[in-house]
């Protein structure tokens, strides 16, 4: 209890006084878990869209699929994309083992199905109505789907916030994938996990302070602002 | 004309909501729907607002036939514009919902504004335009829906139950503007009721859907027939058990004993001329005159209550009054009949 109380106390030191290693592993994991965000964002909200609003055979096993995927480990992510850019693989040329770039990639494949998924359920909850207004009101099929994005805003927003959140706490994507090189590649978890195996708690609690400090300060922008503009006259 | 409609058909789920064997609608003119709960009106709607397709038909507006792709139905849309039962507000201000229509078409900013302020005006809801739109009532929902739709200045204005779930100070309110668009700008007018006396008191023309069936009349000249014999080229038949007609077989399906009949109120002759061959004479008294739309409505007992319409000029000419014995003709080509049964 003793090394728990003195690794949070001394944390919050480090924190106040924002140390430089700390701040470095802080923001390499922040770039590459807002740029594997943005990325599934722009693949997976409008592939969510085209899924709810489209009718194919076999839709439903589409669903079932993206469903299945939410439950993929992230160990998995990490094997099947090493096995790509590993020197060995096809894309071995490009160097992209052990980059952030790589990172990035797993943790793109591992949140489009979250955004998808969570977008499609945003998007089936829309009245029928907005679709049917936006469209005897002139608007092309472009048009209507802003429309019902719009609305759909909040839905969507907390898809990505859950992306973001998936990705910023997932650790072995990072690990297998980026090497977990100092200054280079070592975001909050995979520090936290080094700093465990060398017996060092206060760094690794306060990065996981930081994390859940994150975590909390996205949600809590969120619903400030789905409550102003909720509550607001305009 | 308007809109034109051949073998239209509507399947939901194996089921057929809409059956119409022809419907022909002329331009400039106020049109009521009237019907029953699920008889087939905000479908028939939709279609008109190219909003939905039909499963087999043909449909024509303009003339031009409607092929159903995206780019003509976008195009097709721009002319129309359905209002919903429940209309819906998009989030924002009254204004930006006004605005919606305009800026899709790329309308300048200040011609926008000033195409704003005359609608939400036609209305009565200037005072509301930087209001929530959601924090609206029933019935300013439905015009500031009302002014959405007609700041687009569309040819066609179609509405599904317009006064529906609004008080009734609302209720005439939007039936005034529905009235006076037609009478300034002209704009062709369909919409849905519930009502026959509010439809009848606005419409030009009435349409009457049932169980999907578009007849054209009003429901006093639809019958329950129950065909009797058969011989040759014509039939027997009992309208509601109180009077035989003998009417061509052809015009009747050969494998039911009962169908619903209808007579274009239209087509029926009083007191005419004797000696005719193709049709029936009926003798009856005169219980109803209604002036409708430009014409007299007459409703004349001959066993069942016949409805007819009378021009202007022959209602001069014949002056019947009300207990007055008449004799009316039905020609055999103002009869139509379907299976749809029962109704």
């Amino acid at each position: 209890m003793d090394m728990l109380f003195d690794g949070v106390q001394s944390a919050i030191l480090l924190l106040v006084s924002w140390d430089k290693d700390l701040v470095e592993i802080v923001m390499v994991s922040l770039r590459v878990s807002f740029f594997a965000t943005l990325i599934a964002a722009i693949i997976g909200i409008p592939g969510g869209f085209l899924i709810a609003y489209s009718h194919f055979p076999g839709k439903r096993l589409v669903l079932t699929c993206l469903n299945t995927l939410l439950a993929l480990p992230t160990v998995v992510i990490g094997l099947l994309v090493y096995s790509f850019i590993s020197r060995r693989g096809i894309l071995g040329p490009l160097g992209l083992l052990y980059t952030q770039t790589a990172i990035v990639i797993g943790q793109v494949i591992l949140i489009v199905p979250v955004i998808m998924v969570m977008t499609i359920a945003a998007i089936s909850r829309i009245d029928s109505r907005y679709r049917m207004t936006a469209l005897t009101l002139g608007a092309d099929r472009y048009q209507m789907a802003v429309v019902i994005m719009k609305e759909a805003r909040y839905g969507i927003l907390a898809a990505v916030i859950a992306a973001f959140g998936r990705v910023i706490a997932e650790i072995g994507i990072s690990m297998m994938l980026g090497g977990n090189a100092k200054g280079f590649t070592r975001t909050m978890t995979t520090a936290m996990a080094l700093e465990y195996d060398k017996g060092e708690f206060v760094l690794a609690v306060a990065l996981g302070i930081t994390l859940m400090i994150f975590a909390f300060a996205i949600n809590l922008l969120f619903h400030l602002f789905q409550g102003r503009t909720v509550n607001d006259a305009v | 004309m308007l809109y034109r409609a051949e073998d239209l058909r509507r399947v939901h789920d194996s089921r057929t909501v809409l059956d119409i064997g022809r419907l022909a609608i002329e331009p400039h003119r106020i049109y009521t729907l009237i019907g029953p709960n699920g008889a087939g009106k905000t479908t028939l709607l939709k279609i008109l607002a190219f909003l939905d397709r039909p499963t087999a038909g043909s449909l024509y507006f303009f003339g031009r036939r409607v092929e159903g792709g995206d780019k003509q139905l976008n195009e097709l849309r721009r002319q129309v514009v359905l209002l919903d039962q429940n209309p819906i507000m998009f989030t924002g201000s009254v204004m930006k919902n006004v605005e919606f229509g305009l800026k899709v078409r790329r309308v300048p900013p200040a011609e926008r504004r000033r195409r704003i302020g005359e609608a939400l005006d036609l209305v009565g809801m200037t005072s509301f335009i930087d209001y929530n739109a959601r924090g609206l009532s029933g019935g300013e929902t439905k015009r500031v829906a009302l002014a959405r739709a007609l700041v687009l200045q569309p040819e066609v204005l179609l509405c599904d139950e317009p006064t529906a779930n609004v008080d009734n100070e609302n209720q005439e309110i939007i039936l005034g503007i529905i009235e006076r668009i037609n009478r300034e700008h002209r704009t062709s007018i369909i919409f849905s009721t519930h009502y026959l006396s509010q439809g009848q008191r606005l419409a030009h023309h009435t349409l009457l859907l049932q169980h999907g069936t578009l007849s054209d009349g009003v429901s006093e000249n639809i019958f329950r027939a129950t065909i009797t014999s058969r011989r040759g080229d014509s039939l027997t038949c009992q309208l509601t058990g109180q009077l035989t007609l003998t009417l061509p077989a052809p015009i009747f399906p050969t494998d039911v004993s009962v169908v619903k009949v209808h007579f274009d109120p239209a087509a029926i002759l009083l007191n005419p001329d004797k000696g005719r061959a193709d049709g029936n004479y009926l003798s009856g008294h005169v219980t109803g005159l209604e002036q409708d739309s430009g014409q007299i409505r007459l409703t004349v007992d001959v066993g069942v209550k016949l409805v007819q319409f009378l021009a202007m000029d022959r209602y001069r000419l014949e002056r019947p009054s009300i207990g007055e014995k008449v004799r009316v003709f039905i020609p055999n080509s103002a009869i139509d009949c379907s299976r749809v049964s029962p109704f």
